[in-house]
């Protein structure tokens, strides 16, 4: 246990961008003047934290640092890398949104928010824990009602205030227990005092289930997710629907493999139940919506329960599947609701029905959709293809036939509803009217994000080796 | 029965009646008076457990500050209080349920364990408050989670202004 | 000498109490005050387990005060949006707030 500058580096430059937008912000009067610097200052900074962090704060072996407070491992350090890339992107999709791109607020709530998610995949002690998923909840509340004038942003904001804060209660209340029963708070001490199959360990993890599940959006913990994404602005819907869902697999792998090693068995059935569940019902729901940001919903909460598959797999390999599926996603999911956001900001609407025609208005646009929506359906060359046979293959290998079996079945099904956005956008015509008179302006900012996230999607399905190999070095880092 | 047993059923006396009228109340400023009797009896369970600094900042922060914000924000949303509709959702059956069944799992999980431990291990140690201020800021301790609670006071004051100035 | 397990019996049926007014409460600042009955139980929980494991170890009292912090910033948050919410809707009933489907 050192006092490891490194182990928290990149909260540190984190909080050096805050710091920097909060001083800064006064100086700036006129509100375009405001926008353009503080969503390239924000995105700018995270974007250099980002590349330090990659050059300096490579971890060695693993080491607890700050009292045992956080773990200094490949596991942090790969997620804590995306988390950051994915803030980056996010601060640039809210430099377009009215009224989001204009406040310093957002910004600063992002940014303290993404503070939390780096501590969560890193903290091995449940006050740091606790702590860090409040930090990454309480602000994104405000985040997802941050439209005041729009009655369903508030709504969503406040929807996702009750949620939260109801399930971060029974959380709580889970630690303590937890707390109570190992008479420490620190991660890795804990794994023997839960020895067996007993009532005690399986009410625990259910309370920790719930808390987590709900921020993973599991079902049947799930209902505030497709509220809050189709309120809240777009752009803090993805980053809800990938980073902040990231760091609570994260949360979910660290916690059950170091603390509760010893009744595999227990948290590895309840956690199958629930990835069928979440699979399953995502998927059908999708089936039936008409709001695009609502669709996006569901289908990100199947994916949770596609990422889950692994974890409940629980072998090395399945890790290495999760945290590989998980790369995959945040940059394709990230897309998407970047996609969402471009169009919406123009075509003033969220209905899949509005997609008619994109293809004609702007075929960039509808070609990067179409490569985040391929990529989500699990075809190939994507990434999502190469993530959904990794998380398969190692549940298999584990001996979860049934699991299997029902997450392909519900590929099937996931496929069928992507593709049908994508007919709207390539084969349907505007009714009655000339697309090209309708254009849909991409801006400076979304246009680079967009090529880079679609760039990744793309790596990430045909250069398999280097994200593999990270994925291993995090995987390998909590096996010891 | 000695002393602290008889102070002990009376604080839990007043912290379930209290809560109790908390959830059932139909005027929300007298729940919001209720959770004041009710956060006052944990305070007095926290001096029987021999955290007197506990105790003092469950006044301070919770009854003095907490609950006091919940009282200007029922006064600040009254129209839905003079309502007299029943202020429980139709679905209040399932809750009771659901809470019930919560209550007995978390009691059998208790007596699983509770009983293992009669009376407590050691004396408090005599400096214990010196010791709790060392915990917070010692880096070989707390330091990094009392860093970032900062971090999340401020986000949150900056949220909460956002939210509640909200010019036109 | 009180036993550890009535603390944690009390703190189950403290929990209990504010799950149920969670669950059951239809108006907001209703549900935000059963919340903070859930987190007190959690509380008892922490500060009782310090008691009666190692008060040497200050980590269960630590934890509280954490918990302390957080409640705090939950409901300045929470009580903002709900404020929000009635100035734009006039009303705090969570079954009215239903613009979307649940």
């Amino acid at each position: 246990m050192s006092l490891n500058i490194l182990a928290v580096l990149p909260e540190i430059l984190i909080l050096v961008v805050g710091i920097l937008v909060l001083v800064l912000d006064p100086f700036w009067k006129k509100d375009e003047q405001r926008r353009v610097n503080l969503g390239w200052l924000t995105a700018g900074g995270l974007t250099v934290a980002l590349v330090l962090s990659l050059l300096l704060d490579r971890p060695a072996d693993p080491a607890l640092a700050w009292g045992g407070m956080v773990r200094f491992d490949w596991l942090a350090f790969v997620f804590k890398m995306f988390i950051l890339f994915a803030a980056a992107i996010t601060a640039l999709f809210f430099m377009d949104v009215e009224r989001l791109g204009k406040r310093a607020e957002a910004y600063l709530l992002l940014l303290a928010a993404t503070i939390g998610m780096c501590l969560m995949v890193s903290s091995s002690d449940l006050v740091m824990l606790f702590l860090a998923i409040e930090t990454t909840s309480i602000p994104m509340y405000v985040l997802a009602g941050f439209m005041l004038d729009d009655k369903k942003s508030t709504e969503a904001g406040f929807k996702y205030l009750l949620f939260g804060a109801m399930t971060s209660a029974i959380f709580l209340y889970g630690l303590s227990l937890v707390y109570g029963f190992s008479g420490t708070t620190q991660l890795e001490n804990m794994r023997s005092y839960f020895l067996s199959l007993n009532p005690i360990s399986v009410g625990v993890l259910f309370l920790l289930v719930v808390g987590l599940g709900f921020k993973i959006s599991l079902a049947p913990f799930h209902f505030w997710a497709p509220d809050t994404y189709e309120g809240a602005p777009t752009p803090v819907a993805g980053i809800l629907s990938t980073a902040s869902k990231a760091a609570g697999l994260a949360v979910l792998i660290r916690l059950f493999i170091t603390a509760f090693p010893q009744v595999e068995s227990n948290w590895q059935v309840i956690l199958a139940v629930l990835a069928a569940l979440s699979m399953t019902i995502g998927n059908l729901v999708a089936l039936a919506q008409k709001n695009i940001k609502r669709l996006l919903a569901y289908s990100s909460i199947a994916h949770a329960g596609y990422a889950l598959v692994g974890v409940v797999a629980g072998t090395r390999f399945g890790i290495e599947a999760v945290v590989y599926y998980l790369i995959a996603y945040v940059l394709t999911n990230l897309a998407a609701f970047g996609i969402v956001a471009a169009f919406g900001r123009v075509a003033g609407s969220d209905d899949i029905r509005a997609y008619d025609g994109l293809s004609r208005r702007s075929p960039y646009l509808a070609l990067a959709m179409l490569v985040a929506f391929l990529s989500l359906a699990g075809m190939p060359p994507f990434g999502g293809f190469i993530a959904k046979v990794l998380v398969f293959a190692a549940a298999v290998e584990a001996g979860w036939y049934w699991l299997v079996i029902v997450g392909i079945i519900n590929s099937v099904v996931g496929v069928y509803y992507y593709l049908t956005v994508m007919k709207y956008v390539y084969l349907y015509r505007m009714e009655g009217e000339n697309e090209e008179a309708h254009p849909i302006p991409v801006t400076r900012p979304y246009a680079i994000a967009i090529v880079v996230l679609t760039i990744g999607i793309i790596l990430t399905g045909t250069l398999f080796a280097p994200w593999f190999g990270l994925s291993t070095d995090a995987a390998l880092s909590l096996f010891f | 029965m000695d002393a602290s047993q008889i102070i002990f059923f009376l604080s839990a006396a007043l912290i379930l009646v209290s809560a109790l009228f908390v959830v059932t109340a139909r005027n929300l400023v007298h729940a919001a008076l209720w959770l004041i009797a009710t956060l006052f009896g944990v305070a007095v369970l926290y001096v029987l457990l021999e955290a007197g600094f506990l105790a003092v900042v469950q006044v301070v922060v919770y009854i003095g500050a907490i609950a006091i914000l919940f009282i200007f924000a029922v006064m600040l949303t009254r129209r839905d209080l003079l309502s007299q509709s029943s202020q429980t959702n139709a679905n209040w059956p399932v809750a009771l349920g659901v809470s019930a069944l919560s209550l007995a799992a978390i009691a059998f999980i208790a007596r699983g364990f509770g009983f293992s431990l009669d009376r407590p291990l050691a004396p408090v140690p005599t400096d214990s408050l010196e010791r709790l201020g060392q915990a917070l800021v010692s880096p070989q301790q707390f330091v990094l989670p009392f860093e970032v609670a900062s971090v999340l006071l401020v986000a949150a004051l900056v949220g909460a202004v956002y939210v509640a100035m909200n010019k036109k | 000498m009180i036993p550890l397990s009535w603390y944690l019996y009390l703190s189950a049926a403290l929990f209990a109490i504010g799950l149920y007014g969670v669950l059951a409460r239809k108006n907001a600042i209703a549900i935000l005050l059963g919340i903070e009955l859930m987190l007190n139980a959690a509380n008892i929980n922490l500060v009782a387990f310090w008691r009666y494991t190692d008060p040497a170890q200050m980590a269960g009292q630590v934890f509280a005060i954490i918990v302390f912090a957080v409640a705090a910033a939950e409901v300045a948050v929470g009580l903002s949006l709900v404020i929000s919410i009635y100035r734009a809707r006039k009303t705090v009933i969570a079954d009215e707030l239903d613009l979307m489907k649940w």
